[in-house]
């Protein structure tokens, strides 16, 4: 475990150079009020990227539109060069797979058919199960540690079981690209990092190229390789978290004095806030 | 069913790869060369049991009337045999008996295929204003003396389309909300039916009246030739059925959860809606808005069969069984005086409706 975690939090990529996914001029709106404008990003290959920033920074509405959830006003998400908007969706499936920020299950939908459904851009209406599916869904649900509640309904399940679920659909996908949007929201801090753990461990194991949208700054400074800073909209700095995690930053992007420390167990930067608390 | 539902696992799948449940449990698969699919165990015990039922009480309704014979009498009647109750069975109850199969089973899979789409028990095509539009024009046609029975399902089409269209549209804001769906459908059902009144008060008296048994929902004087457009549509419509039966499993996920898994989740949920829309519109034609069988019909098919979407075959029985029933015991119960079915499903549905709305206060999803 620490082996892996500081190899992530050493010496990481800088500004990567290659990449699948990239967002190129990108503007996003919500009808008519802009809420990401000209944005440039590289997702770098086979690393964790982390996306952070204050509240309504964009940080969400960009992973959607990474996963054309989100049509862009203007500018374009390309996938190999490709632009995603003229792209067919399913073949987008196959190589771009997305857990939003709360996915909703059916009502008393089993733990082992939710899984199954991640196979759907790899089936079709008369090919609904292969060996191939068969695999793939034994697999993500080995990894994520799900198999032993394949027969239970989702709806029972603890927040953090059930996240763990949601993981193995999207793994079930077996894409080479994987968006996860705030996975961790809602969960207590053991399933936070029990959650960021397996993230982790999918992309050292399958050199999986993972996109994260994390709330807290810490969290996201011990997990990326890649960090992206955003703020009103624009990316405001990016790189390995040790470079770009500095007093100045957290001020800038989240107008918060601070202290940053390194992390007494990775050796990640931790950003401590720096006023005490006072009474007024 | 030709082929064996496999148990066990892919067995040539290697045993290095084969986990507890990596198919979905309780499904069965099917293989026909390249081509595998899906099949729920409990839906096709469920569908077996429902076939039974639905054959036992179809029988039922061809002893039982103004004259009643026996299941044995009637076999012989179906059978081609000859019987001094071939005139009553064949010509009298047999096609009323197949309008209402026909008809219950076209609400099921309309109920069914809105609610999945609207993800809300209550979208059925009788609350968010199809089978109301579909009523309005009908009634209307009636008033100006424009219609027969051969001519009403297919203004009726016209008119469900339309309203469906109409909540549509109102509905739309960039994607379709399923609270504001719903909430959008009663609205204009409400429109319409004041409508549909102020049509029934604008023609004559007898034309109201008569109108006002069709709204009600009836299965009187159907024959064959009357109920032709909606088992022609049952029958036009069997590959989209099939193609929503699989559509289904994506639709009842969320949409963005839908949409990373590669669904064209507009496109499929305007078929689904279209297909609907049309078998609930050709259906209230045929024998007027049978109220609550849409609703009632698909949550019935859905707790019984216990999968996570709403199975569209145990649906369209249930709907069938349903209107049959409650046409037998219309015809019966007041006998010789007939209780339009719509009377009856309609008393069974409302309360149905309450207890669903009182169940999804006290904690559980409806």
């Amino acid at each position: 475990m620490s082996a892996e975690t500081s190899a992530a939090t050493g010496t990481g990529p800088g500004t990567a150079a290659g990449g699948r996914l990239a967002a190129r001029g990108l503007t996003l709106a919500y009808e008519s009020r802009t809420v990401v404008e000209d944005l440039d990003l590289v997702v770098p290959d086979g690393r964790v990227t982390v996306i952070v920033g204050p509240n309504a920074c964009g940080k969400s509405t960009t992973l959607r539109a990474l996963g054309r959830l989100l049509k862009p006003v203007r500018g374009a998400v390309l996938l190999d060069g490709e632009e995603l908007a003229k792209l067919p969706t399913k073949r987008i499936a196959r190589s771009i797979g997305l857990l939003p920020q709360t996915p909703v299950a059916p009502e008393a939908i089993t733990v082992a058919d939710l899984v199954a459904r991640g196979r759907q851009p790899h089936q079709a209406w008369w090919k609904q199960w292969s060996e191939e599916d068969e695999r793939a869904v034994t697999e993500a649900m080995a990894r994520t540690d799900v198999a032993g509640l394949a027969d239970r309904s989702v709806d029972e399940l603890s927040g953090g079981q059930r996240q763990r679920v949601w993981i193995a659909m999207a793994l079930a996908q077996e894409t080479d690209l994987l968006l996860l949007d705030e996975p961790t929201t809602y969960l207590d801090i053991a399933h936070q990092v029990e959650v960021l753990d397996l993230v982790r461990r999918l992309n050292r194991a399958r050199g999986r190229t993972v996109v994260l949208v994390l709330h807290d700054l810490n969290q996201a400074a011990r997990y990326a390789d890649h960090l992206i800073a955003m703020k009103a909209g624009r990316v405001v700095a990016q790189g390995a978290p040790s470079e770009i995690v500095t007093e100045a930053m957290v001020r800038d992007v989240f107008g918060l004095p601070s202290v940053v420390v390194p992390d007494p167990v990775t050796g990640s930067p931790l950003v401590v806030p720096g006023a005490p608390w006072e009474e007024s | 069913m030709s082929a064996p539902v496999k148990d066990a696992p892919v067995a040539s799948a290697a045993p290095a790869v084969k986990g507890p449940g990596a198919r979905p449990a309780g499904y069965g698969l099917l293989r026909f060369g390249p081509a595998s699919f899906l099949v729920h165990r409990r839906s096709v015990l469920a569908a077996a049991v429902l076939l039974l039922l639905l054959a036992a009480v179809s029988v039922a309704y061809l002893c039982v009337g103004e004259k009643t014979f026996s299941p044995g009498e009637v076999l012989t009647v179906l059978t081609g045999g000859d019987s001094p109750a071939a005139f009553v069975v064949e010509e009298l109850r047999e096609p009323r008996l197949v309008t209402a199969l026909a008809v219950g089973a076209a609400f099921g899979i309309a109920g069914a295929l809105i609610q999945t789409v609207a993800r809300n028990p209550l979208a059925s095509p009788d609350i968010i204003g199809v089978s109301q539009g579909a009523g309005a024009v009908t009634v209307a046609a009636m008033t100006f003396g424009l219609a027969s029975y051969t001519v009403l399902p297919y203004l009726s089409v016209a008119g469900g389309v339309l309203a469906a269209a109409l909540v549509h549209a109102f509905a739309w804001r960039g994607g379709l909300h399923a609270t504001r769906f719903v909430l959008i459908g009663i609205g204009i059902a409400i429109a319409l039916r004041s409508l549909i009144t102020l049509f029934m008060t604008k023609g004559d008296y007898l034309v109201a009246q008569q109108a006002q048994i069709w709204m009600t929902g009836s299965l009187n004087g159907r024959g064959w030739e009357e109920s032709a457009p909606v088992r022609w549509t049952l029958l036009l419509m069997l590959p989209a059925v099939l193609w929503a039966a699989r559509a289904q499993r994506t639709v009842s996920l969320d949409d963005a959860t839908a949409t990373a898994l590669g669904v064209r989740l507009g496109r499929v949920r305007l078929g689904l809606v279209a297909v609907g829309v049309v078998l609930a519109s050709v259906a209230t034609g045929v024998a007027g808005p049978v109220d609550f069988v849409a609703l009632l019909a698909p949550q019935i098919a859905r707790r019984v069969t216990r999968t996570a979407q709403i199975p569209l075959l145990c649906s369209a029985l249930l709907g069938a069984l349903v209107v049959v029933a409650a046409d037998l015991i219309g015809r019966r119960l007041f006998s010789p005086v007939e209780l339009p079915v719509g009377v009856l499903t309609a008393a069974v549905g409302a309360p149905y409706l309450i207890w669903l709305i009182v169940r999804s206060r006290t904690g559980g999803k409806a």
